[in-house]
């Protein structure tokens, strides 16, 4: 997979420099009327355009490696990187490790000093875990 | 390893003392908050769906989502949202699992506050917490449904238990956890009361990205109805508007962002090209001036039309 980053991030440098030359050697060519999109300008302009995309089409790359190696079924893969917008893609791609997972599973099989301080931080009404506690 | 122990208990008594310091305290509601508020508030219609093992997130999204007339079930949500590597959910995939669906999902700012408008007003709310501490952290989502204000009970629908009920501090403590994070969702073309106009920015963009400007549009104009002078939402409804194939009425938007922003030189830009494509050259020579004299991205290309037209 690594690998595969590897050449597609030369592949795009490769791709962008190229479409930039003609821009580059013809200054008059007419301009495109392309308006400026919201998203560009929340983003705001921290990098420039082209490093931007880069990231961007990296980034999704990146969240397509990590759902796979975290068990996502291929099929789903493609729709749920989809689903992300290019900032939520940036901060998965950046900290997917770091951010919380939303589990709530039922008894934790934990160590038996754990339990009694979350049982008193229970009695204390600090922490939710055990219902009996009320 | 045997001279780290005694450091290690100090640290113990050290937290015990924080955490008895800490259980005193009780979230404090804004006077208005009491004053503005029914004194019981339930949303029974919200349906409830309970998790299995880990699938809090799949289980909370089938609640929102059906509530909201979308129907899918827990099964489905499953390969959408979860991650077996994590035994869990993580927060952009929540809201884009919604997007999914053609919902909004509108973060909520977050306050105990704001948490509680919304449910008088009638919206469920998704909120995360960490049940357990930060050390052993139990991340959980559940959707608030209402509250009991004289008897400081929040009301949930969370994991196996339909109705689950909790003191506000309780729940506060563990909302805090997850820095007070929750959602609303929300149809096309509608913005629940008290959302920030920049959460709805957000979250329109958002949904514009997969679905694009002409489905979004509805929703910039629910934007612009509640914020008419925020200058984003105006160039946002522009850039919408513009690619429903309503030039007039875009170029008004564009206008009006740069009214109440004048240093907005992407909305000038926006405006110059737009003036340009409707032959109105002297026009759009004022907007693209107004464009290239402001610092940032746009002024290169602002100073490009310049000198071709």
């Amino acid at each position: 997979m690594k690998t595969l980053r590897a050449y597609l991030s030369t592949l795009l440098i490769a791709a962008l420099v190229i479409t930039s030359l003609p821009v580059a050697a013809a200054p008059a060519a007419p301009q495109s009327m392309d308006l400026v999109s919201t998203q560009s300008v929340l983003a705001g302009d921290r990098a420039g355009a082209d490093r931007e995309k880069i990231n961007e089409i990296l980034a999704r790359a990146d969240v397509q490696d990590q759902l796979l190696k975290q068990g996502v079924d291929l099929d789903e893969v493609d729709a749920r990187v989809a689903a992300l917008s290019d900032a939520e893609a940036q901060q998965m791609a950046q900290q997917l490790d770091q951010l919380p997972a939303g589990a709530g599973g039922g008894v934790i099989g934990a160590l038996f000093a754990v339990f009694i301080i979350l049982l008193i931080t229970d009695i204390l009404g600090l922490t939710d875990v055990y219902p009996f506690t009320r | 390893m045997k001279t780290l122990l005694p450091y290690a208990r100090f640290a113990g008594v050290f937290m015990l003392t924080l955490l008895l310091a800490a259980c005193a305290r009780s979230p404090v509601l804004l006077d208005s908050t009491y004053e503005a508020l029914t004194p019981q508030v339930e949303n029974r219609t919200v349906p409830f769906f309970a998790q299995t093992e880990y699938q809090c997130g799949p289980a909370t999204l089938a609640m929102v989502l059906n509530y909201q007339g979308v129907e899918v079930d827990v099964d489905q949500l499953i390969p959408q949202v979860f991650l077996p590597g994590r035994d869990g959910s993580v927060q952009p995939e929540m809201l884009a699992t919604v997007r999914r669906h053609q919902q909004l999902a509108y973060p909520i700012r977050g306050t105990m506050d704001a948490l509680l408008n919304h449910l008088a007003n009638g919206d469920p709310v998704v909120v995360m917490q960490n049940l357990s501490l930060p050390i052993y952290p139990m991340w959980h989502y559940a959707v608030a449904i209402g509250f009991d204000l004289p008897d400081e009970t929040l009301i949930l629908r969370s994991g196996e238990r339909e109705r689950h009920t909790l003191s506000f501090s309780r729940f506060d403590a563990t909302w805090a956890r997850s820095d007070r994070w929750g959602f609303i969702v929300a149809d096309p073309g509608t913005l629940p009361e008290g959302i920030t106009a920049r959460n709805a920015l957000e979250a329109i963009s958002a949904y514009e990205e997969i679905h694009g400007p002409k489905e979004a549009l509805s929703s910039w104009q629910a934007l612009i109805a509640r914020y008419p002078s925020n200058p984003l939402s105006q160039f946002a409804l522009g850039n919408a508007l513009y690619a429903d194939g309503q030039p007039e009425k875009a170029m008004a938007a564009f206008d009006a962002a740069t009214q109440y922003d004048a240093q907005m030189g992407a909305a000038w830009l926006n405006l110059g090209i737009l003036r340009l494509q409707q032959n109105k050259p002297d026009e759009a020579r004022d907007a693209l001036m107004q464009a290239a004299s402001i610092e940032g991205s746009w002024q290169e290309r602002a100073q490009q039309l310049l000198d071709e037209y």
